[in-house]
């Protein structure tokens, strides 16, 4: 790219130059921070301000752009330049509508105290440009757009296919010797089309057959994956075969490997290991599918069959979850008696029946067929002469019933068939051959598993955002992921299939994936001056960074989702992306020049997150909430990326206080980077013994927690903190 | 008591509607909905009727007054979110037991409607209500009978005042007499196919 | 408008809500062009009016601005707000679509600074708030709007007193006269995204909506209890703005019943015990009484309720409630049913009443202007492998989660659609 040349363009609409003195504006753009090209326009927005600043690009080699209106998260599309060095100042939001009429103060000193705060914004996106530089999308001759999916159950078999027809290349690992699944072994399935009411045919064979007959698709069967290394467009996994190890580079990974049944020889409250009658739902199916519905005891037909739902779940004891298939899946092992048998009886007993949507016509469809549910309790299972007898407490009829059946068949629960680490405890081992077997062996510093959400499954924590991941370019899907039943697990298959397309498009364009999509920056690490704190590799929500046997840190780009938390946490400084780094914020918060002690005209310092807390700001501005004038906001990518330093700079250049707004965390967190708002409290919590070397009060720096829509409340906790600073008096520094 | 589907295969197979108790969810809206609940006048409201039914309690059903007690307001019916025609189950439901000699003999709403009503109508082809009445009181002997007439004697002179009783029995038959004779022995050569 | 070049490689998605957002982003994130359509004049959808999520409790705008955030970031998305499908025609690959841009009676050069809503002095029921509330007749929809651009009420749009409101915008923005206008364009896949509307709750009559101003809907109750709402966040009994001491919360109220919906709308329950929490949260003291046939808390929602059902003052009452009357004293409802676990019939009076309504598919108001398009008989679409794919809840109910899947399933399938076509 060739020299910088940076254009500032100041709007003086929506009021801006109305309340602002602009020509002083001009002043702090041109001659405080020397840009050479200083602009206003009446509208900027429009299309004769659009074409002014494109001129000027095109006819006086402007190739850098400090925009000076409204937020940056307003006129996005019109603002859209051909440069990836551009800032925008928020002079309508954070300075014009938070500042609109004065409180207590008289009209010229609020008129002053507003026009600072519109100069200490503008000198800020002045040095933030000043201090940018273009990023250069991260590209490597190696990529593979190949994608390997794990697991040939249905699940697995739905991804390959879906991204066959989607003109990708899928490599199907399967561990077994054969295709299929579970459901290979299940006699039918339930209805997920119109009239809903009755089981249909396994569809797993042609799924098969589909999956066989593409020559985009490379089945390996007997596969054991034992090393996953590398990164997105790069991994390299090696697979044991029983002719050999086989190796693949692949571009994004699809996790399939589905469930484990609930060990039913844990459920002898039910009767299990009493009597072979006793049985799992997946025996029945495979009975079904032998159409031998039988006694295993004696052979003799099973024409009274009870299926206990719940067995072994949405119980303390055993798994606390709810698998949400069972339900339906019992309907339709119902179906079984009454087909095999004209005068079968099949009992459902159950907690809740869940048909959500609308499988409830799965349901009418087995009331339809004869099915008796009985909402209770087994309380007792026994054999006796003629079968086995079951003492069941009827929670309608309110009494203690018996029943004699042939079966009891339990439906047990789903386990994920996935190893999984808890992601708050890094793993205190380095990646190498002698760490323990695992589903894919991951060659991560932060372990060989995928992270665990909630009982064991690689779920994603966002109701919005399923698929995001915490291993980029891993996509976990089916019951591996979260209970569910084949329909669901098509559908999930095939969205984790879109998203393993995605990664490995994103990454041939070295551009982020979720979060930060198509963000093209990335961290570089200045490993000379590195100390191997390891704090970088530990913290990395995303298992970006691996370490060398010294305890340097190995990078991994488009392992990377931008968060900048490894530059939050590293204390030598050495790691900083092209257009956001610890100096270019830094020199933002010592560009700003310190009002003298004697002025009385504190400034205090936030940083917030740009994707919750400073939308709040951006709507408290909206209602013309009024902030304090001695405020300045800047916007970070995720709190994880604050860097103490930034703290240090702030108090030893006079500023009075600093406050972190930051997304809440915890169980329900909401920081889309994981752990960066978490992060950020724990390195705060360090903040008091320097600012103790310092001689100041801790009460100086604090953090909050703000909520997107904790706009009524947000200004109210900044101005509550401006006065509980103006206690502690001016920062002593001020005078240096 | 044992579970057996034997009592509820019957009820689908031979009581009318009966079919349609398999696909009640024991929701409640139906004994919620029934006027005769707040007054604790039945023994069972319908959903219970339907679960007992398909727990296969047959004695403790059709011996039960409870679906003697409908009014067919049809409250259940229309409220039912299965759709079930209740009214029309809990009447097939009493006719089942009457038919298969289930029913109480004690059972008032079954005496009065299979013999006292069934009897009046039969004979002229129209309803006398002052001997319907008479029949009614009388039904379990004279001493009962006596003091039924005198505690609803009150009642008696009220509805004659507004003409809601007609005192005169109805004599002869009515018109067409024949034609509604024929119908009744075709419907009933029609039940015991 | 044309759709550019490779007309055959661009997707339409037609719904701004969670589902079409996610599929449009999700394929445009993947490198296809995608023009997104919302009738509405933002986007969001149905999400946008909730308060929070279950079972994060967090604010459902949170996902959303990220998702704006992809959107402003991705020059290959354009969005239309205001803007219905008129018809489609031809087949995969090769469709043929009109559009109908509805007027804003706003321009693009909007740039929301209000002036036009301070001048304005009419006021019209808040749409976004279900009717509930007033906001002026030239207005933000909601305060996290987006694209945050005013809207005028095509009402008033007729009237002088908004060609009055001309001169006040200082960059010329409103257009009291702006048409309706018919757009042609050619993609290669449609993605059916129109989501679902709360179905009327005042078609249950046995329940009074409508008559009893104390029975309300759950859509209505998220809309109070949002600091952004009709009563700035309080819950309130609407006879009297009085803070209720017992909230009673109906299931099913539409739902799995063959008057109604005949299907379960699969949320509701897990919206009422987030509600429950609303309610609990705000009134230390209040009672919170639950009716429900079967509580349907699916995988590991199941902690959620488990978390509910540890509050000592929310009851659990397994009935579908036969009818509701009103108190006349003091418009308390009276719900009136039979408790299935012990027999027992009840007449109980609260303070509030909700009723979870369910999720009436609008596809099935508003049918897919195609030919060949199969649906069930809800009127929710039913995918058969072609180039218009249905998502999210115009194929089903679905919670958020369960339609950001579906709606990133969809983008592959509209994507496989585009590379069947050669060019």
């Amino acid at each position: 790219m060739a020299d910088k040349k940076i254009g500032c363009y100041i709007c003086t609409g929506c009021g801006i130059g109305d309340a602002l003195d602009i020509a002083a504006l001009e002043v702090v753009a041109k001659k405080e921070q020397k840009i050479p090209v200083v602009k206003n326009h009446a509208m900027l927005c429009g299309a004769e301000g659009l074409a002014l600043i494109q001129k000027d690009m095109t006819g006086e080699g402007v190739n850098a752009l400090v925009i000076a209106a409204c937020s940056p998260r307003e006129q996005g599309e019109a603002f859209r330049f051909d440069t990836r060095i551009m800032d925008r100042v928020s002079l309508r939001e954070l300075v014009v509508w938070v500042h609109e009429q004065a409180d207590q103060k008289d009209a010229d000193t609020f008129e002053e105290d507003r026009n600072m705060a519109a100069g200490d914004y503008l000198t800020m996106g002045c040095m933030r440009v000043k201090k940018m530089n273009a990023p250069e999308p991260f590209q490597d001759p190696g990529f593979s757009k190949d994608i390997l999916v794990v697991g040939g159950g249905v699940s697995g078999l739905t991804a390959a296919r879906e991204i066959a027809k989607a003109g990708y290349k899928a490599i199907l690992v399967e561990k077994s010797d054969a295709l299929g699944g579970h459901v290979a072994g299940m006699h039918q399935v339930s209805a997920s089309k119109p009239p809903y009411r009755d089981p249909q045919p396994n569809p797993i064979g042609q799924l098969i057959a589909e999956v066989e007959g593409f020559k985009s698709i490379e089945v390996i069967r007997n596969g054991d994956i034992i090393n996953t290394a590398g990164a997105p467009g790069l991994f390299d996994v090696t697979i044991k075969t029983p002719s050999g190890d086989e190796n693949r580079r692949v571009g994004a990974l699809v996790v399939a490997t589905g469930f484990k049944p609930y060990d039913p020889a844990k459920l002898g409250h039910l009767g299990h290991g009493s009597s072979p009658d006793v049985i799992t739902g997946l025996e029945f199916e495979a009975m079904a599918k032998a159409g031998k519905i039988v006694r295993k005891s004696d052979g003799q037909p099973a024409k009274r069959v009870a299926f206990a739902l719940c067995a072994g779940q949405r119980d303390a004891a055993h798994l606390e979850y709810c698998s949400s298939a069972c339900c339906i899946a019992s309907m339709k092992q119902a179906r079984y008696v009454q087909d095999a048998y004209a005068d079968g009886s099949a009992y459902v007993i159950f907690q809740e029946i869940r048909t959500p949507g609308q499988m409830e016509d799965f349901y009418r469809g087995a009331q339809d067929a004869g099915t008796v549910f009985i909402k209770g309790d087994i309380q007792k299972v026994a054999t006796g002469s003629g079968g086995l007898d079951l003492e069941v407490k009827d929670k309608l009829l309110r009494s203690t019933e018996t029943l004699q059946v042939d079966l009891l068949v339990l439906a047990t629960g789903m386990e994920p068939n996935l190893d999984t680490q808890d992601p708050n405890v890094p793993a205190p081992v380095k990646p190498g051959p002698e760490t323990s077997h695992t589903t894919l062996n991951l060659q991560y510093r932060q372990g060989p598993s995928l992270p665990n959400l909630k009982y064991g499954f690689a779920d994603s924590h966002f109701i919005c955002f399923p698929y995001e991941t915490r291993r980029t370019g891993i996509y976990v899907a089916g019951p591996a992921r979260r209970p569910m039943g084949i329909a669901a697990a098509m559908t999930d298959a095939s969205g984790a299939a879109l998203k393993a397309i995605q990664a490995v498009e994103s990454v041939a364009r070295g551009a982020a994936v979720h979060p930060r999509a198509g963000d093209l920056s990335y961290p570089s690490f200045r490993v000379e001056a590195c100390t191997q704190c390891k704090r970088c590799t530990e913290e990395c929500p995303f298992g970006a960074i691996n370490e060398d046997d010294k305890g340097n840190p190995l990078f991994n780009p488009t392992r990377c989702r931008r968060c900048g938390t490894c530059m939050g946490a590293c204390p030598q400084k050495i790691i900083s992306f092209a257009n956001y780094s610890v100096d270019m914020i830094g020199s933002m918060v010592k560009e700003v020049t310190m009002p003298e002690e004697d002025d009385e005209k504190p400034r205090v310092l936030v940083f917030c997150c740009e994707n919750d807390a400073y939308p709040a700001l951006d709507m408290a501005a909206r209602n013309r909430t009024p902030l304090s004038t001695y405020v300045r906001v800047i916007p970070l990518r995720c709190m994880g990326s604050m860097s103490l330093v930034w703290i240090a700079d702030a108090m030893s250049s006079g500023w009075d206080g600093v406050l972190l707004m930051g997304c809440r965390h915890g169980d329900d967190y909401q920081c889309h980077n994981v752990r960066g708002s978490a992060l950020a409290e724990i390195r705060l919590s360090k903040v008091s013994e320097t600012l103790k070397t310092l001689q100041l009060e801790s009460a100086r720096v604090r953090m909050i927690e703000v909520n997107i829509m904790d706009a009524n409340v947000v200004v109210d906790k900044i101005n509550q903190f401006v006065e509980d600073l103006s206690e502690l008096g001016p920062n002593p520094f001020k005078e240096f | 008591m044992a579970y057996n589907l034997s009592f509820a295969r019957k009820v689908y197979k031979n009581a009318e509607m009966g079919h349609w108790i398999k696909m009640c969810m024991q929701c409640g809206v139906c004994s919620g909905s029934c006027p005769l609940g707040p007054l604790g006048a039945w023994e069972f409201g319908p959903r219970e009727i339907f679960q007992r039914v398909r727990a296969g309690k047959e004695e403790e059903i059709l011996g039960s007054g409870a679906m003697w007690m409908c009014t067919s307001c049809y409250n259940c019916i229309v409220r039912c979110p299965r759709g079930l025609p209740i009214t029309h189950i809990v009447h097939g439901l009493a006719r089942y037991a009457v038919e298969t000699g289930k029913v109480k003999p004690t059972q008032p709403t079954a005496r009065f409607a299979t013999k006292v009503f069934w009897n009046n109508i039969v004979k002229t082809g129209r309803v006398g209500e002052a001997a319907l009445s008479m029949h009614l009181y009388f039904i379990d002997g004279i001493g009962t009978g006596i003091s039924n007439v005198l505690e609803m004697k009150d009642v008696a002179l009220g509805m004659l005042k507004s003409k809601r009783l007609n005192p005169i029995p109805f004599r002869g038959k009515i018109k067409g007499y024949d034609g509604f004779k024929k119908m009744l022995d075709k419907a009933f050569e029609l039940e015991k196919k | 408008m044309t759709s550019g070049n490779a007309a055959h490689k661009t997707i339409l998605v037609v719904g701004g809500g969670i589902s079409g957002l996610t599929a449009a982003l999700e394929a445009a994130e993947v490198g296809y062009e995608v023009i997104l359509v919302e009738k509405n004049p933002y986007l969001g959808g149905r999400v946008a009016q909730h308060h929070k999520y279950f079972p994060k409790l967090c604010s459902p705008t949170c996902g959303l601005e990220i998702n704006f955030q992809r959107i402003r970031n991705n020059p290959r998305v354009t969005f239309h707000t205001l803007t219905e499908v008129e018809k489609v025609e031809g087949s995969a690959g090769n469709y043929q679509v009109r559009l109908r841009r509805n007027p804003r009676y706003v321009n693009d050069k909007c740039t929301a600074c209000g002036d036009c809503a301070k001048a304005c002095e009419v006021e019209i029921a808040n749409p976004f708030n279900f009717g509930l509330g007033k906001l002026k007749a030239i207005h933000n929809s909601h305060d996290m709007a987006f694209p945050n651009r005013f809207v005028m009420d095509a009402e008033f749009a007729k009237t002088d007193a908004a060609k009055k409101l001309v001169a006040v915008c200082p960059v010329g923005a409103i257009e009291p006269d702006m048409q309706p206008q018919m757009v042609d364009l050619t993609v290669g896949a449609v993605i059916w995204a129109t989501g679902w509307q709360p179905y009327d709750a005042a078609k249950i009559r046995p329940y009074g909506f409508g008559s009893n101003a104390n029975v309300t809907t759950n859509m209505r109750f998220e809309r109070m209890s949002s600091a952004y709402g009709p009563t700035g966040g309080k819950i309130q009994r609407p006879s009297d703005g009085q803070a209720p001491a017992s909230v009673a919360f109906i299931q099913c109220a539409g739902s799995r019943d063959h008057n109604y919906l005949p299907f379960c709308s699969r949320i509701c329950c897990l919206a009422s015990m987030k509600q429950a929490t609303y309610v609990r949260e705000q009134y230390p003291d209040a009672q919170v009484t639950l009716f429900y046939i079967d509580l349907r808390a699916m995988d590991r929602y199941e902690a959620f309720q488990k978390k509910i059902e540890a509050d000592p003052k929310v009851e659990w009452v397994k009935s579908k409630p036969a009818r509701i009357e009103e108190n006349p004293a003091n418009k308390n409802p009276i719900v009136i049913g039979e408790d299935t676990l012990t027999g027992v019939r009840y007449r109980r009076e609260f303070d509030l009443v909700v009723l979870a309504t369910g999720m009436e598919p609008n596809a099935a108001l508003q049918p897919v202007p195609a030919a060949n398009v199969p649906t069930d008989d809800y009127g929710f679409v039913v995918n058969d492998g072609g180039g218009i794919i249905a998502v999210g809840c115009a194929a089903g109910p679905l919670d958020v989660a369960g339609a950001v899947q579906s709606g990133t399933a969809a983008a592959l399938k509209a994507i496989q659609a585009l590379a069947q076509v050669k060019g």
